[in-house]
């Protein structure tokens, strides 16, 4: 099976294009899309890469909605992007309207250093109570996993422990230079110490294999280049949804950096009516269902089922650590050009 | 119609003109003729306006122009004909000629006067060098100058073409009764062309006047080497006449200023190689060092017994050996041109 | 001596200088980011300088091992089809290296599309060696091109008299020909190592950490300080480059009789499968694979506003580039100041596009005006490819004589009149191909474009970037054949002019 093919089927089996997305609201209790008046006007979205071409979907669909909305996009790296907003507001250039970043470090970056707008509380009220913030909104959840080659390997075979892991003799897959991964290490470092994840991160250095996304990591596990990886649930999910019979499946460790809990998010940056609109269309039932549906992310508003496969979030013990805090990465990357792993 | 006054022109350090002064009359050919880097070029440019003279005032028909009172060649209406042509290469013949006249008249004149009617539509590049210098004196000619300016219009032809086009070309000016400044290295072209010939050597005139002064009564050595073969010999006054080891003949002394001679001391005579004549005759007063056939004429080299060396043309039909005993003698019946003895030019 | 016409040289100067100061902007800038921070020289700056010494010499070693014999083999030996073997060895220069870097990242390891293909998995080509070979692959033509250039200089006629002179074929090749050619070689070799520094998608794409690659990642996180300091680096090396190159001096001479042999038939076929071969590797692989993705997956993803984004500013980029190099190649035949003005704007080429992008990010940053907009990513152009446009303006320039502009004001024309209707219309046709390349570069450039485009305006470069990132290679299918396209159009126009080897001949003037 090569790398293409596995995508094709992904995509015959997954979506539905875009006008799909606004259409299949079932549940009566959350927002829906007809519930908000129309976008128009200008409107610049600094987007953390989109997931395979699922949140150009919903772009595709928010704009078809809103003839009026002008919106432009600026596509790159989420941590990039972050970094960009956070120059140009130090330079007093304003740019973007929206930030809609792919990892909360990302977010927590831009919220402490640059100007961010609060969110209004109409906004804030639509998340599920553990998820409001002041500043930003989260929009769909992601949680850390270990993909595994059932074929290689067992799921006992895999440690419970993320801390474990170079002392088992496997072969490991990651993508040091993606945003969730490097939120992955500054959790880490936030739960076991700078020290500790040094240590890490050089034992596992010589046991693991770099690819440039956590697809690719995803895939390599689904063909035995690796017995696992590292690497956000839904890919799996995913790739599973394409190919149900794929030597693939999921393992959580618990209570560690390993099963971290982290979401995208959304920022405000300007106070153009048509920025909170935007942000308040990616809550709504449609988006929502959509994204646990197709793109298999959690959903952060009430009453919208999770996505098929992955087991509830209370059976897994993600660690408990300040999103926000995500955001110091300097030290993170640091720490990973010091040990050679970026 | 043209006059030069006093002109300089400096390169750097270098004095490329000077003291030159020069008039050329209305519907003149002026030939300004002299050995490769004597200045002749500056001179033209700086009539035509190309390069600014550091002294002295150029006069045409009126418009008085300087260093100082620099009028730019577009006002000059002095035509200036290249020697590599100069031809705009995207524009066809027609055009070219053609290129700022307001009367199609005077391109057609122009066109047939120089036979390029088959050529009208034809692109530089496809011309031979002959067709390119008729199509660059017919655009000067027919942007009617009054005074046309010709730059060794010549020297980028091949032998053959050159005597064909010379005489086309000073027909050419001739008909259109343009006052015209010809500028050649070569001393031949210049006696064909010119009503007038302007010697330049090193910066300064030697001698201006018509192609037959210049050749029989030279102003000096210089312009005396510079239009044929000649060799000098020591000859004495003797009443009207002068007297030298090959014999008396007539001399005119040169009026070249700084050339004065004092009665009574002796001078230099040029002999040219069609002056002498010589004879087979033991002992005689010359050996024969050298022998040319030339087809209808035999140049003989001679050492006379005075160490001096001269030349004699002979018709072809008069054979002497080498080594061969002869008498020469001066056989020129014209005047011979003497000259002073120590200030050799 | 003052000549009226030449009086003028100070206003040509005069016109040029701010496109000059405007050049060395980049340079300026980056001394001033550097500045902002203490700098050091850790391990992982020894790592990134190794890793670029080391890319930037396999690369030209291999560049000359294939293009020197190649180069012999296409001029001195008579075979069927010597032209077509010729034009096939050329093709490399039509490929962006970035894009054979995809191809090859998609194509091969365990997985890639070779695979499918072949039934077992060919070794991946990735980290050094595998950049090196895909840089090889893509810049060996340089080093053919610029050998054959001289071996056609070469007039037989020495090597016949060499051995004559009791030279064996061995020394007639030591003593005659490889000096005759050293300079060529030279020339190409250093275009190899100015272009393998420079590029930065191919080392990231096969993920290997030289300085282009670690500027980006520098600039991604902002550490614009850090980045400065890669990127002075990296000019640094850049420098030496040009240093070099303008010291091989080229020999000029009139074009002999062409040394020939004709080789035994197996010789022959034995040829022709090495050029077949290395065509395979450079071009067929990767238009095979964008054919194959074009096929499964037609043109549905891709949008023509793409097309606009990089048509419109690289156009924009053309005509302004060819407007600033005329005073400048007008200034560079007045005289020695103007020769040097054109040198100092030349360093841009140098300039890698990702350090341009750094710089000019900087600087929009303080002119929020013009901070992504297109006119930003059109002066990234101009400054980068202007002397693409000066040496075609160059050339025009040297067609006119002066003869021509004095004959034109001697028939009554005033200087404008002069230079509208004599001057112009005889650059034209040079600065229509001066444009045309900045045009095609301008298209086909990938780092300067993705820092520095206006947002929401994607284009074909960051689109095919885009799709690597995403691992989503199908739809890089238009967009790298479209690139592939422009690519060759370029490289026709540049043999044409023979600018690939003007630009070393430049730098010797």
């Amino acid at each position: 099976m090569n790398r293409r093919k596995s995508l094709q089927l992904l995509a015959a089996a997954g979506l539905m294009g875009p006008a799909a997305v606004l259409r299949a609201a079932t549940d009566a209790s959350v927002a829906t899309v007809d519930d908000l008046p129309l976008i128009s006007g200008p409107l610049t979205l600094y987007l953390g890469r989109g997931e395979g071409g699922l949140y150009e979907d919903i772009l595709d669909a928010i704009r078809k909605r809103n003839p009026g909305l002008d919106l432009k996009v600026r596509r790159g790296p989420s941590s990039a992007l972050a970094n960009t907003i956070v120059a140009e507001s130090g330079a007093g250039v304003s740019r973007a309207d929206v930030f809609w970043a792919i990892d909360s470090g990302s977010i927590g970056r831009v919220v402490g250093d640059a100007k961010v707008r609060q969110l209004p509380s109409a906004i804030r009220n639509l998340l599920k109570t553990d998820f409001r913030f002041d500043a930003w909104a989260p929009i769909s959840g992601r949680i850390r996993t270990v993909p595994f080659n059932t074929e290689r390997l067992t799921r006992e075979a895999v440690p419970k422990s993320i801390m474990a892991l170079p002392e088992r003799d496997l072969e490991v897959g990651w993508a040091p230079a993606y945003g969730a991964f490097q939120s992955f290490v500054t959790a880490m470092r936030l739960l076991n110490g700078e020290e500790a994840t040094k240590a890490w991160l050089r034992a596992m250095r010589p046991k693991a294999r770099s690819y440039a996304g956590e697809f690719g990591v995803v895939m390599a596990v689904s063909r035995g280049e690796i017995d696992l990886g590292l690497a956000n649930h839904y890919y799996t999910l995913r790739l599973k949804k394409g190919r149900p019979a794929a030597p693939l499946d999921l393992a959580f460790t618990r209570n560690d950096a390993g099963c971290l809990l982290n979401t995208s998010g959304a920022v405000l940056l300007s106070d153009r009516p048509q920025a909170g609109l935007f942000v308040q269309h990616l809550l709504t039932r449609e988006v929502q269902s959509y994204l646990s549906r197709e793109a298999f992310e959690i959903p952060l508003v009430a009453g919208i089922q999770s996505p098929v496969g992955l087991p509830a979030i209370s059976d897994i013990h993600p660690p408990a650590v300040d999103l926000e805090k995500l955001a110091n990465l300097r030290p993170t990357l640091d720490l990973l050009r010091e040990t050679g792993v970026l | 119609m043209l006059s030069i006054h006093q002109l300089q022109i400096r390169y750097g350090e270098t004095l490329a003109v000077q003291n030159f002064n020069l008039q050329v009359d209305t519907g003149e050919v002026m030939a300004l003729v002299g050995p490769t880097g004597c200045g002749k070029s500056s001179v033209l440019r700086s009539v035509a306006g190309l390069c600014k003279p550091d002294a002295g005032q150029i006069v045409i028909e009126g418009l008085c122009t300087s260093g100082r009172q620099f009028i730019p060649p577009e006002k000059r209406r002095t035509g200036l004909v290249f020697q590599d042509f100069a031809l705009f290469p995207h524009l066809n013949v027609e055009q070219n000629i053609g290129f700022r006249v307001k009367a199609p008249d005077a391109v057609e004149t122009w066109i047939s006067a120089l036979g390029l009617e088959l050529h009208r539509q034809a692109m530089p590049e496809t011309l031979s060098g002959g067709q390119k210098q008729r199509v660059a004196l017919a655009r000067s000619l027919a942007h009617r100058p009054k005074l046309l300016l010709l730059d060794e219009p010549l020297s980028n032809l091949d032998a053959a073409l050159k005597m064909e086009l010379r005489e086309q070309i000073r027909d050419a000016v001739k008909q259109a009764g343009v006052t015209a400044v010809w500028v050649t290295h070569d001393q031949e072209e210049a006696m064909t062309v010119g009503d007038r010939i302007a010697v330049m050597r090193e910066g300064h005139l030697e001698q201006t006047d018509t192609p037959e002064r210049c050749y029989e009564a030279p102003a000096s050595r210089f312009v005396a080497g510079f239009f044929g073969e000649g060799r000098f010999i020591a000859a004495q006054p003797k009443g009207d006449l002068a007297s030298t080891v090959l014999g008396e003949c007539r001399v005119i002394h040169n009026r070249a200023a700084g050339q004065k001679m004092d009665a009574g001391e002796s001078f230099d005579i040029l002999l040219r190689p069609h002056d002498v004549d010589m004879i087979s005759e033991d002992p005689g007063n010359a050996t024969i060092i050298s022998h040319r056939f030339e087809g209808e004429t035999r140049r003989y080299g001679l050492r006379l017994d005075g160490g001096e060396r001269i030349d004699a043309r002979l018709n072809h039909e008069q054979r002497f050996k080498t080594g061969a005993r002869i008498r020469a003698r001066i056989a020129a019946r014209h005047p011979l041109v003497a000259f002073p003895l120590r200030l050799r030019s | 001596m003052s000549i009226a016409i030449n009086q003028s040289r100070l206003r040509l100067y005069l016109p040029a200088l701010p496109i000059v100061a405007l050049a060395f902007l980049p340079v300026v800038v980056l001394v001033v980011l550097a500045s902002g921070e203490p700098l050091s020289f850790g391990a992982r700056n020894w790592r990134i300088f190794g890793n670029t010494v080391a890319l930037t010499a396999l690369t030209v070693g291999g560049a000359v091992l294939i293009g020197v014999p190649l180069a012999f083999a296409t001029t001195c030996l008579r075979f069927r089809g010597a032209g077509v073997a010729l034009a096939a060895l050329a093709a490399p220069l039509a490929v962006p290296s970035y894009i054979g870097a995809f191809a090859y990242f998609a194509a091969t390891g365990r997985g890639g599309e070779l695979e499918s293909i072949l039934g077992f998995a060919p070794p991946e080509v990735r980290g050094l060696f595998g950049t090196a070979w895909v840089m090889t692959l893509y810049t060996f033509p340089f080093v053919l091109l610029s050998v054959r250039a001289s071996l056609r200089r070469l007039d037989a006629g020495l090597v016949e008299a060499a051995r004559t002179m009791g030279l064996s074929p061995l020394g007639a090749f030591l003593h005659v020909i490889l000096p005759r050619i050293r300079g060529g070689l030279a020339a190409g070799a250093l275009l190899v190592a100015l272009y393998t520094l420079s590029d930065f998608a191919t080392p990231a794409i096969l993920g290997l950490d030289t300085f282009t690659r670690a500027i980006y990642v520098e600039y991604n996180a902002f550490g614009l300080s850090q980045a400065a300091w890669f990127s002075l680096q990296l000019l640094g090396l850049v420098a030496v480059i040009l240093f070099f190159e303008s010291r091989v001096r080229t020999a000029r001479e009139r074009p002999g009789r062409t040394l020939r042999w004709t080789p035994s038939l197996a010789f022959a076929s034995g040829l022709w499968s090495a050029v077949g071969l290395i065509w395979l590797s450079a071009v067929g692989l990767p238009l095979a694979l964008f054919l194959l993705w074009l096929r499964r997956e037609g043109v549905s993803g891709f949008d023509l506003a793409t097309l606009r984004h990089s048509v419109v500013p690289a156009a924009l980029a053309a005509v302004f580039a060819v407007l600033c190099a005329l005073p400048l190649a007008r200034a560079a035949s007045a005289g020695r100041i103007g020769r040097w003005m054109l040198r100092l704007t030349s360093f841009g080429f140098g300039i890698p596009g990702i350090v341009m992008g750094t710089v000019l990010v900087y600087v929009g940053l303080r002119l929020p005006f013009i901070y992504q907009t297109t006119a930003m990513l059109v002066v990234g152009y101009v400054l980068r490819f202007l002397p693409l446009a000066t040496g075609s303006l160059r050339e025009g320039l040297d067609r006119i004589e002066d003869n021509m502009t004095h004959a034109a004001r001697s028939l009554g024309a005033s200087p404008g009149e002069a230079f509208r209707r004599v001057s112009l219309p005889l650059i034209f046709p040079a600065a229509l191909s001066g444009a045309a390349l900045v045009f095609l570069e301008a298209m086909r450039e990938l780092p300067l474009t993705l820092l520095l485009r206006p947002t929401g305006s994607e284009t074909l470069t960051t689109r095919l970037w885009q799709v690597y990132e995403a691992g989503y290679f199908g739809e890089a299918a238009l967009p790298g054949l479209l690139l592939i396209l422009a690519s060759s159009l370029a490289m026709l126009l540049f043999l044409r002019s023979e600018r690939l080897l003007g630009l070393v001949a430049e730098s010797e003037a």
